[in-house]
């Protein structure tokens, strides 16, 4: 499972801070502009346009691609409970939106 | 000198102090370039070393004394003004004066070389006929190309094209920006206004005044840019002009549009206008709500909107028109038309019989180019697979659509397998290198940008005066907007020699082509940042570079290059592949091909291409439409083309299916094949070798369009 990011993306900033993505064994690549070797595993998923739309995006070990937070958020939970790993529920509310419009390549 | 020396005006000669007598009566006779028999003026050579370089006049009179004594020892009665300017650079190499000798050279082309020009066909553009006006080309560029190397790029540049290591296109048309794509509402609603033109032609009233407009205003920019002049929304634009028009009339103006495109041998070197028409089924959303244009200029009180069946009239025939060809039933070679096929698209009426439409003609002729905008996504597209995709700016110019026009100014490629051949399997060594070269690419890039700026600012008195009018107050080459190509070729042979395995054979080798890619992406935005120009990637078409590149590598890379270089070398038929694309021989079906090759094209901003060989197959429209429907929504393919195969026989003028050695009508021998190189249809008579190696290894998808998912 890979999880692409953004250095300044909150939205992926709040799965980094829930999620202990490591001990789950979750891939997180940086799209930060100076990775290319990440820009070409985002490329070899077909997920540039959708990079280009939002992020984060994830990519589970099927090869299939979640876009939507939420959606992340929910097979995060899945695998933490399936692998371990620490896992700090939101508290309830309105789920994060990316302010200052940077969650996108 | 014979192309500098004006009849001087007797001086006393410095020569005087040196202590030498003025020799101007010397009884000798010079031919001059300027069709003149001069007599012989010492003068004239001291004249021109002052003028043209920067060393002193005491030098100057010392070599034109030299000079002379060498000449009046000859016993020569007539000198030409070329062979003294050359005796003239001889002189100043063993006064170790390079650079003066640089500054002072004399551009142009030996008598050999332009006797084989007269007579033999050059084939580095396939699509230049032969004749008079393409030998005038191939001389002009020849000498535009030599000023270019020696006076607009650095040596450095120079250096790096001359010995491989990038390609500077169209170098010959140094003094024009590369492709154009424009809108036919400029023409519209300032009608035919061309400085110095010798008339003045007010917007047009009628559509085939409309028609006769766009096609002179086309031959017009052609000849001030070296690649192709693409058109937007065609088939949208002329819609106000076709209410009156009944189905034939509109079949008509579809037939004369192709016709008039295709015929017109006015361009460079006498070549058809490089023309690209942009087609929609639906109204694209950006043009929806925009006051349409009519005869006259004139507002209709409409919107584009209103005009969708007038639109789709006119597209309909114009596909009609592809479908049955030429008088001999041949392929129309150009304009081309390009598709769009977008959301929109399958939500617009009658979408399906359209698809199925240009996916005959697709299948029947090979016109039919699909440009897929995903999403929110468009673009304008043109040459062989150039686009630009619009942006937040160009959606607001799209309200006033005259403002739309883009231009790349130039293209630089970079030979990515002679990185491999340096790298030696060393992967940090690969990706500097790769950068080095494209930090080469944006310099290349900023000294023509330089150059074309000054031409620019000479305004309309200038030799670029169309590109500098103003008719909406923005010079119409905006060169602030201005795209700059960063090409590649060969990343199959670089993955090769790199990795071992060519880019179809594993998924390594696939995700090593995809980091170079991704490589020269990041560093074209970085440099983007830096300098303020916008770099972009785009697939190079490299109908000539891919044969250049091979064919010095097999020169200076011999023992390596000859491992990977595609093609037959005894024949001299060598290349390497274009772009990212995979081998053309490699054996896989239509559907793998474009979803493995689309995976490069998001990172391409600048337009990416997969070619389908069909060869002789003749898939069925319907199972062709199922195909480009599958490609649009599961492959991140950006625009795609399916090339059949004709031969036409030049006995009974007959076409046929398939590449044949004699024609199955008449059987004569006396034939040509017809197909599409790199992105245009063409005769084969006319190709390179690079690509008539590449023609030979061609896989051709024969009937494996049933199996697409």
């Amino acid at each position: 499972m890979t999880l692409f990011t953004k250095t300044d993306c909150r939205l992926c900033d709040q799965l980094k801070k829930k999620f202990d993505l490591g001990t789950m064994g979750v891939k997180v690549e940086v799209l930060d502009g100076n990775d290319a070797g990440a820009l070409a595993h985002l490329a070899w998923h077909g997920l540039v346009e959708a990079a280009r739309k939002s992020l984060p995006l994830l990519v589970l070990d099927d090869s299939s691609s979640v876009i939507e937070y939420a959606h992340i958020e929910r097979h995060l939970v899945d695998r933490a409970r399936k692998k371990g790993g620490g896992y700090r529920p939101r508290a309830a509310g309105a789920a994060p939106v990316c302010e200052g419009g940077s969650c996108s390549l | 000198m014979g192309v500098v020396m004006p009849l001087a005006e007797k001086r006393t000669s410095t020569a005087a102090s040196l202590g030498r007598g003025d020799s101007t009566d010397l009884a000798l006779f010079v031919r001059s370039s300027q069709d003149d028999i001069t007599g012989w003026d010492r003068q004239r050579i001291v004249e021109a070393l002052l003028r043209e370089t920067l060393i002193d006049r005491d030098t100057a009179e010392r070599i034109s004394i030299e000079i002379e004594e060498t000449i009046s020892s000859g016993k020569v009665k007539t000198v030409t003004g070329p062979l003294i300017r050359e005796m003239v650079n001889a002189k100043l190499l063993e006064m170790g004066l390079e650079e003066a000798r640089r500054r002072h050279t004399r551009l142009g082309v030996p008598l050999y070389d332009v006797d084989q020009l007269l007579v033999q066909h050059n084939k580095e553009n396939a699509n230049v006929p032969h004749g008079p006006e393409a030998t005038n080309l191939t001389l002009a560029e020849g000498i535009k190309k030599e000023y270019a190397l020696l006076h607009v790029f650095s040596p450095e540049v120079a250096d790096a094209h001359l010995s491989g290591d990038i390609h500077l296109h169209d170098l010959g048309f140094i003094d024009r920006p590369y492709c154009s794509g424009q809108s036919l509402e400029y023409i519209k609603k300032f009608g035919l206004n061309l400085p110095h033109a010798l008339s003045m032609a007010a917007p047009a009233k009628h559509p085939e005044v409309l028609l006769a407009h766009m096609i002179k205003f086309a031959a017009a920019l052609q000849s001030h840019f070296a690649g192709a002049i693409g058109w937007d929304a065609v088939n949208l634009f002329y819609a106000p002009y076709l209410e009156e028009l009944d189905d034939r009339g509109v079949k008509q103006l579809a037939q004369m549009l192709i016709f008039e495109f295709s015929q017109q041998a006015v361009a460079r070197g006498g070549q058809a206008i490089f023309s690209d028409i942009n087609i929609y089924w639906e109204v694209p959303k950006h043009f929806e709500d925009v006051p349409a244009i009519g005869p006259g200029g004139k507002y209709t009180g409409k919107t584009y909107a209103e005009y969708e069946k007038q639109a789709q009239r006119f597209a309909w025939a114009l596909f009609e028109v592809y479908k049955k060809g030429d008088a001999a039933g041949r392929p129309f070679f150009f304009p081309k038309p390009l598709v769009h096929i977008t959301e929109k698209f399958f939500r617009t009426e009658g979408h399906m019989e359209f698809l199925e439409h240009i996916c005959e003609v697709a299948a029947e002729k090979g016109n039919t180019y699909f440009v897929f905008d995903r999403g929110e996504t468009a673009k304008i597209s043109e040459c062989c697979r150039l686009s630009f995709k619009l942006e937040a700016s160009d959606f607001e110019d799209a309200k006033e659509p005259w403002r739309m026009r883009y231009s790349a100014l130039q293209n630089v490629t970079i030979n990515l397998p002679r990185l491999a051949y340096q790298a030696k399997g060393d992967d940090t060594r690969l990706f500097s290198l790769l950068t080095r070269k494209i930090e080469l690419a944006v310099k290349a890039h900023e000294e023509k940008k330089k150059f074309i700026e000054k031409l620019m600012s000479l305004g309309e008195s200038g030799p670029l005066s169309m590109l500098a009018m103003k008719l909406d107050g923005q010079t119409y080459l905006r060169l602030h907007r201005c795209s700059y190509l960063v090409g590649m070729v060969g990343l199959n042979e670089l993955v090769k020699v790199h990795f071992g395995q060519e880019l179809h054979e594993s998924d390594e080798a696939m995700k090593l082509g995809l980091k170079v890619i991704a490589h020269m992406n990041i560093i074209c935005h970085k440099l983007s940042e830096a300098t303020g120009m916008k770099l972009v990637l785009e697939q190079t078409p490299a109908e000539s570079t891919a044969y250049r590149f091979a064919k010095l590598d097999m020169t200076h890379y011999g023992d390596q290059a000859q491992e990977v270089v595609q093609g037959n070398p005894e024949r001299g038929e060598i290349y390497y592949t274009n772009s990212t694309l995979y081998h053309v021989g490699a054996r896989m079906n239509p559907i793998q091909r474009v979803e493995r090759e689309g995976l490069f094209h998001p990172l391409i901003e600048a337009g990416s291409i997969t070619h389908i060989w069909l060869g002789e197959a003749r898939p069925d429209k319907k199972a062709l439409a199922g195909f480009i429907i599958n490609v649009f929504r599961h492959t991140q393919n950006d625009q795609m083309a399916f090339s059949p195969e004709f031969t036409s026989c030049l006995d009974c003028g007959r076409t046929s299916r398939g590449l044949q050695e004699e024609c199955p009508y008449c059987h004569s021998a006396h034939v040509d094949g017809i197909t599409r190189i790199t992105g245009y249809f063409t005769k084969i008579s006319s190709w390179n070798k690079g690509k008539l190696g590449e023609l030979h290894e061609r896989y051709r998808n024969d009937n494996q369009f049933a199996g697409a998912r």
